[in-house]
């Protein structure tokens, strides 16, 4: 065995090595990013800011408290790879890659581990998932209602899925005058409508859109194309 | 200075091996031994047993939690397995709930229990709760032999102890509860975390300062990769729980922390200790120096150099700069080199001796799990290269990888020490060798076929998930895509391996209330020179 001197400074040494290449050295490059800016000449504000900081800040966060709590994120991804990595931009998952600048904003990223599900980064994006037009199984739109759908019972929109139902992001009501509008389920006098958290979440969800022009990130598939 | 290292070690191990307990192979008994030597293996025996009793408390107190801890994981492990294929499967039949009143906020707990709630509960028993329990108790007393001085104050590390108890029950009651980080392997509430910490600290320093009071190192590698594990460990937890609390450190560095955090916890904390247990208890029971020493040295200094560097290829094509996933990549390759002189090591000592896992359950537990070391590591270095990676990437292929580090290498070796160092605690002999053999087939197939589903259910899924299939989304409970692993995974692989943990546990309490056989002859697989 070493001396004890030799043993702790190369132990020490290791780890410092370690901490330099693996967080402050990447820290110093990416720590300090600013959103994107594009200013067009002769204006005195900026024509176009990316990613901006949301307005509503508590519902959203909210919204991601909803999806972290649950652990969709231990299915669910946010990242969109570079073509080479994978098939994602193609399987409609995004237009670019995702970027550390898309993600400033964010208190902890999720960008998620495994693709037990299909990747969310650009849930809320129109062209997110891009079926042909002609497919049967294609929702005419995903919005909110859609997701409470998805939400309260995932096999009756994705037969093969095996997302867990959240029943307890609902609650039933009686149906009364006005009978809501969001309702998953009527039965009798009873509707069974989202909670504040599911439509938090809902919301949360449908602003997930980094399709934005980056110029680290180019665009890859125009919308158009992709298509076909 | 090599030679000196030799004569040293082997006079020692040969002195240990022979004295005391561990007589299961030892022909040290049949020599006629002299005056002198009688006394001094007398003295000895007389001092290992004061030590042995004045770490008594702690480490039991380390077993006994740690026990609790694994059956918890299994427990929840199954659940989170099952939940993945059938979401919808609730716990328990309706008319249970009825009996037992659970209504209202109880009821509604039980139904939140998805997977994304489960799983991080599971791993985080697993790995804060069993794993790094058992390590802790294990290094405690192995600290103790080494530098051959009785625990002053066992007190305070029962303390820490139950710091650290507090900290994981903390964690995983609020993750099922519905709190989560949302960093993987870190789940756990700041509060919980700094609760680990503290406890940690009354653990790991007062380690440090008993080191103080050693009478003689014992010039062992195992000292080298123990206070490498106990001097990393605070440095990598303290400062990944200090920045990704930090509001200041911009987006996805957070992540970038995490990562990094997860190559300190597996590689540096529970291999640094995983593997001073097997380079300690391997040779002690063949009473049988290790095979080289400077090949150790070579594994060592490589391990804690390498060790750090190789998380990033959990993130390759991720929103992070190139640079770091390249270096891992490179230090996974290099990671050859540990993983060659560490099993090489590692077999050179066995050779010759293989037969003595028929009657020892330690140096089975142990060497079972120093194969399924070099498998791990093989299959980290396999995983980092791009052209797997881009298969494996996203898929249960990394819980297959993380699954044969605290499964199959680490718990081994630790059911192994803890088999080896209890009787020595409690003063009487394992009860029953069937007992432990069935904790050792339930521990090595279960975990075996947990480790391989988790790797061919990755396999399977990456090839439909790196298909541009368009609209087919790469579900896993789809047969083509793995589902069939995931299901074999839940009924065999963690039922076999909860069984074993249930049986080993009531063996343990067994211990605990010193039933077992009188103190003197080791419960072994089977006598030497019996048949089996």
């Amino acid at each position: 065995m070493e001396k004890p001197s030799t043993l702790f400074t190369g132990i020490f040494g290791a780890f410092i090595l370690s901490c330099g290449a693996m967080v402050l050295l990447p820290n110093s490059q990416i720590g300090g990013l600013q959103p994107q800016v594009t200013w067009d000449e002769g204006q005195n504000s900026p024509s176009d800011v990316y990613p901006v900081k949301r307005e509503d800040a508590l519902g959203h966060r909210v919204g991601q408290g909803v999806f972290v709590e649950n652990g969709c994120f231990y299915c669910h991804t946010q990242q969109v790879r570079d073509p080479q990595y994978g098939p994602d931009m193609e399987r409609g998952w995004g237009v670019r890659r995702t970027v550390a600048r898309d993600y400033i904003h964010e208190d902890v990223p999720l960008l998620g581990v495994s693709r037990l599900g299909p990747d969310l980064a650009n849930f809320g994006s129109a062209t997110w998932r891009n079926e042909p037009d002609d497919d049967t199984k294609k929702p005419a739109k995903r919005d909110a209602a859609w997701v409470f759908k998805h939400l309260y019972a995932p096999t009756t929109i994705v037969l093969d899925s095996n997302c867990p139902p959240y029943p307890y992001l609902f609650e039933r009501k009686e149906v009364g005058e006005h009978p809501s509008p969001d309702a998953v389920e009527v039965n009798g006098n009873f509707q069974i409508v989202p909670t504040a958290d599911a439509r938090n979440l809902a919301a949360y969800l449908l602003s997930l859109d980094r399709t934005h022009e980056l110029k680290e990130a180019p665009t890859v598939i125009k919308p158009k194309e992709a298509k076909k | 200075m090599t030679t000196t290292h030799y004569t040293l070690l082997s006079t020692s191990l040969a002195a240990s091996a022979a004295s005391a307990k561990p007589a299961p192979l030892a022909p040290a008994a049949a020599k006629p031994a002299t005056k002198e030597q009688v006394t001094q293996r007398d003295i000895e025996n007389v001092e290992r047993a004061l030590i042995d009793q004045s770490a008594r408390g702690p480490v039991l107190t380390f077993f006994t939690t740690a026990i609790f801890w694994l059956l918890v994981s299994c427990v929840l492990g199954y659940i989170a397995s099952r939940k993945l294929h059938s979401p919808n499967f609730v716990l328990g039949p309706e008319f249970l709930y009825r009996w037992l009143h659970i209504d209202g906020i109880m009821r509604s707990l039980f139904d939140h229990l998805n997977y994304g709630r489960v799983w991080p509960a599971y791993t985080t028993a697993l790995i804060y709760g069993w794993c790094s329990l058992a390590g802790m108790g294990v290094a405690t007393w192995m600290i103790g032999r080494l530098t051959r001085v009785s625990i002053q104050a066992p007190g305070i590390l029962q303390w820490g102890a139950w710091f650290w108890n507090t900290g994981v029950a903390a964690g995983v009651i609020t993750i099922l509860c519905g709190y989560n980080s949302g960093l993987e392997y870190f789940e756990m509430h700041s509060a919980a975390k700094l609760c680990l910490f503290i406890g940690y600290l009354l653990i790991g320093v007062w380690g440090l300062i008993l080191f103080r009071y050693k009478r003689t190192v014992a010039p062992y590698i195992s000292v080298s990769y123990l206070v490498a594990a106990f001097f990393l460990f605070p440095w990598f937890f303290g400062s990944a729980a200090m920045l990704t609390s930090m509001h200041g450190l911009n987006g996805v560095m957070k992540n970038i922390v995490n990562v990094w955090y997860q190559g300190g916890l597996f590689n540096l904390w529970f291999g640094c200790i995983g593997i001073a247990a097997a380079y300690y208890f391997i040779p002690k029971v063949i009473n049988r120096p290790i095979y080289s020493y400077n090949l150790a040295k070579i594994g060592f200094w490589s391990w804690v150099f390498l060790g750090g560097l190789t998380a990033m290829t959990r993130l390759s094509g991720g929103p992070v700069p190139a640079y770091l996933v390249t270096i891992s990549i490179a230090a996974n390759i290099l990671l050859i080199i540990p993983i060659a002189t560490l099993t090489v090591n590692f077999f050179q000592t066995m050779k010759g001796h293989t037969g003595s896992m028929a009657y020892s359950p330690t140096l089975r537990f142990v060497f079972v799990g120093t194969v399924f070391f070099s498998i791990a590591a093989a299959l980290s270095v396999l995983g980092a290269l791009r052209s797997v990676d881009s298969y494996t990437h996203f898929t249960p292929w990394a819980h297959g990888q993380t699954h044969a580090v605290l499964l199959g290498f680490f718990s081994m070796v630790m059911f192994g020490a803890i088999y080896y160092i209890t009787p020595r605690l409690v003063g009487c002999e394992w009860l029953s060798r069937t007992f432990i053999k069935i904790h050792f087939f339930g521990t090595a197939y279960g975990g075996a076929t947990i480790i391989a589903l988790f790797l061919f259910g990755g396999l399977a899924m990456g090839f439909t998930l790196n298909e541009p299939a368009g609209d087919k989304v790469a579900f896993y409970n789809i047969p083509q895509n793995g589902g069939w692993c995931n299901v074999v995974k839940t009924y065999i692989g963690y039922v076999f391996f909860g069984v074993a943990q249930f049986v080993f546990a009531i063996h343990f309490l067994f211990m605990r209330l010193r039933i077992g056989q009188p103190a003197g002859e080791p419960t072994l697989f089977a006598n030497p020179g019996e048949a089996h």
